[in-house]
């Protein structure tokens, strides 16, 4: 067995590095100098596309559920509206910030924030209903300036700058994987055209001809937003998504 | 009939034929309620409840009813394409068999030879399929249908065993198919088998994944609240009944300390009047056909008509997982022609 011993320093040594912290000690008293942020008086410049709390735009919603089928953390619930679709609400106790929903909305409903500093008194504050999340929420600003973090020759130096940071930015949304919807089992439609009912942006096409008694069922794949509603009611299952 | 027009697009564009309406400018629903509905020709084998896409149509108070069609209904005519009375082509005899014989199942204890159970879990041993459907029952003897995956679910379960109640297997059957990896099998009424071959006939995803409809001798089947009420008017108690029987004209209900019997006919005033047109005891068109008719007690009458059913039957006779005895047709002839005589009642 190897044993770790403490290092054996000549008395050179000793008193080389007995001085550097002396020096370090006076200098300090001398002109203090510190790598924290003086929060809430400074706030630290966060990247735009900062994962925070999040707003939510009902315009451009499409009630396909995307957001919440992909939730890791069950954080998402949809909710239905008055105006008869589901909207999401978030429960801020349960969401990891992992933003996932947000990459994965086709509609770019959903839109990252840099407000990270919202207090809960309670649990039950925590989950935010759709209405909070179109505004953002109420925050008391006392910042004076803006922290930069400069990193040069391996030494980290702060940059103070007397502004107000912008907390909501507009972000150009996640491109993502563009997909498109695609009949795998053509014999087995129904031709009731609950695709065609349920798209949003007027992909799917269906087109009785009385004369000859069928149905033309079509996807337009240029139209094709990838959301996945069709996919969800089909009630043969025989939509897919696939890559574009 | 084949259904779909292949355009050469890839996966984008197709044609669906949708059936012609007897009744014009009307819905395909209104069309199904006045052929087959208010004519007393439905079965309630539920097909066009597990096909319906709105997933409205239901078995309501003894009817298949589809509230407020006027509105919901979608109009696609999936109803009308599986519905086996729309252009019922009544089927009767014994039909076409390979192999027409006995069984009693060793593993498995039932009415009878408890085949039907066999065939179903031999064909999960053999790797056939993933999931059978069974019907179960609660201490009223109201039918729940079960999916099981395993020998293990059975001995939790009373599966075997006739309910003379009808059971909602078809909605299942939709729903196992749409779960399962490799293939379904199910038990079920000759209304129910003509509706499965009606559904794999339209459509692919019901021919790929059903891969083992055994049918069961049927003369008749009843409707729960008409039939409990019956029963309970007879001195049936059903917290002690054990199994139900038709045997020689009688019906037979076994209870822990009783046995109540009375004649068959006195049943015909509750006689669902889908059961009036039916002219198949065997269920013609399964791949397995089981009952107790036709062999000594404690064995089940196997009438195996398909290749696939052929396959499952010596896979069982292989493994010894059943007794064989021996099936007399001729006993099947008095029920058989007397379900024959329902032809005069099929008015189209």
């Amino acid at each position: 067995m190897k044993k770790v011993g403490t290092p054996e320093y000549d008395l050179s040594d000793k008193l080389k590095y007995h001085v550097s912290a002396l020096s370090t000690a006076a200098k300090e008293m001398a002109l203090p100098l510190n790598i924290t942020t003086h929060y809430p008086r400074e706030r630290k410049r966060q990247p735009d596309c900062f994962r925070g709390y999040m707003l939510f735009d009902p315009e451009r919603c499409i009630s396909c559920f995307q957001c919440s089928f992909v939730c890791p953390a069950n954080a998402i619930w949809m909710k239905d509206a008055p105006s008869g679709r589901y909207y999401p609400t978030v429960d801020y106790g349960k969401c990891i910030f992992c933003h996932f929903c947000i990459d994965s909305c086709p509609g770019g409903a959903l839109k990252t924030t840099k407000i990270h500093d919202v207090a809960y008194k309670t649990m039950d504050e925590m989950f935010t209903s759709t209405e909070e999340m179109i505004e953002p929420p109420e925050i008391i600003r006392e910042d004076v300036g803006v922290v930069d973090y400069v990193i040069d020759k391996e030494d980290l130096s702060l940059k103070r700058t007397k502004e107000k940071d912008a907390l909501i930015v507009d972000v150009e949304p996640s491109q993502g994987v563009p997909m498109v919807s695609v009949c795998v089992d053509r014999g087995s439609c129904l031709a009731c055209k609950v695709c065609d009912r349920i798209c949003e942006s007027g992909a799917v096409s269906s087109v009785v001809e009385e004369a000859t008694m069928t149905v033309k069922m079509a996807i337009d794949a240029e139209k094709c937003t990838g959301c996945g509603l069709c996919v969800k009611e089909c009630s043969m299952q025989i939509l897919r998504l696939v890559r574009k | 009939m084949a259904t779909v027009t292949e355009t050469g697009k890839g996966e984008a564009e197709w044609e669906v034929k949708i059936p012609e309406k007897k009744l014009k400018d009307r819905l395909f629903f209104e069309n199904l309620k006045a052929m087959v509905i208010d004519t007393q020709m439905c079965s309630r084998c539920l097909t066009c409840v597990s096909i319906c896409p709105s997933e409205l149509i239901v078995n309501e108070e003894d009817i298949v009813d589809f509230p407020n069609y006027e509105e919901k209904c979608l109009d696609c005519g999936a109803c009308v394409r599986v519905c086996p009375r729309y252009d019922y082509k009544p089927k009767s005899g014994l039909g076409d068999y390979m192999e027409f014989t006995a069984g009693k199942s060793k593993r498995f204890k039932g009415q009878d030879g408890a085949m039907g159970t066999e065939f179903i879990f031999s064909a999960i041993d053999m790797g056939l399929i993933d999931r059978g459907l069974f019907v179960d029952r609660d201490e009223q003897w109201r039918t729940s249908v079960f999916h099981v995956r395993g020998k293990e679910q059975l001995e939790k379960l009373p599966l075997g065993g006739t309910k003379y109640v009808f059971a909602d297997i078809l909605p299942e059957l939709k729903k196992a198919v749409m779960f399962s990896k490799v293939g379904v099998g199910v038990v079920g009424t000759p209304c129910m088998v003509s509706g499965i071959r009606k559904l794999q006939e339209e459509f692919p995803v019901f021919r790929e994944k059903v891969k083992l409809v055994v049918g069961l001798f049927c003369t008749e089947n009843f409707h729960y609240n008409e039939v409990s009420k019956y029963l309970i008017e007879k001195g049936v108690d059903f917290s002690k009944l054990i199994k139900t029987d038709i045997m020689k004209g009688k019906f037979v209900a076994t209870m822990t300390d009783d046995e109540v019997k009375f004649k068959v006919s006195q049943l015909t005033g509750i006689l669902p009047s889908g059961c009036n047109v039916c002219t198949d005891f065997t269920a013609v068109e399964s791949d397995v056909s089981v009952g107790s008719v036709g062999s000594v007690a404690g064995f089940s009458t196997t009438v195996v008509r398909t290749e696939a059913g052929k396959e499952i039957w010596d896979y069982i006779k292989k493994m010894g997982n059943a007794e064989v005895g021996e099936g007399k047709v001729e006993e099947l002839d008095f029920l058989i022609n007397h379900k024959k005589e329902r032809e005069k009642n099929i008015k189209q």
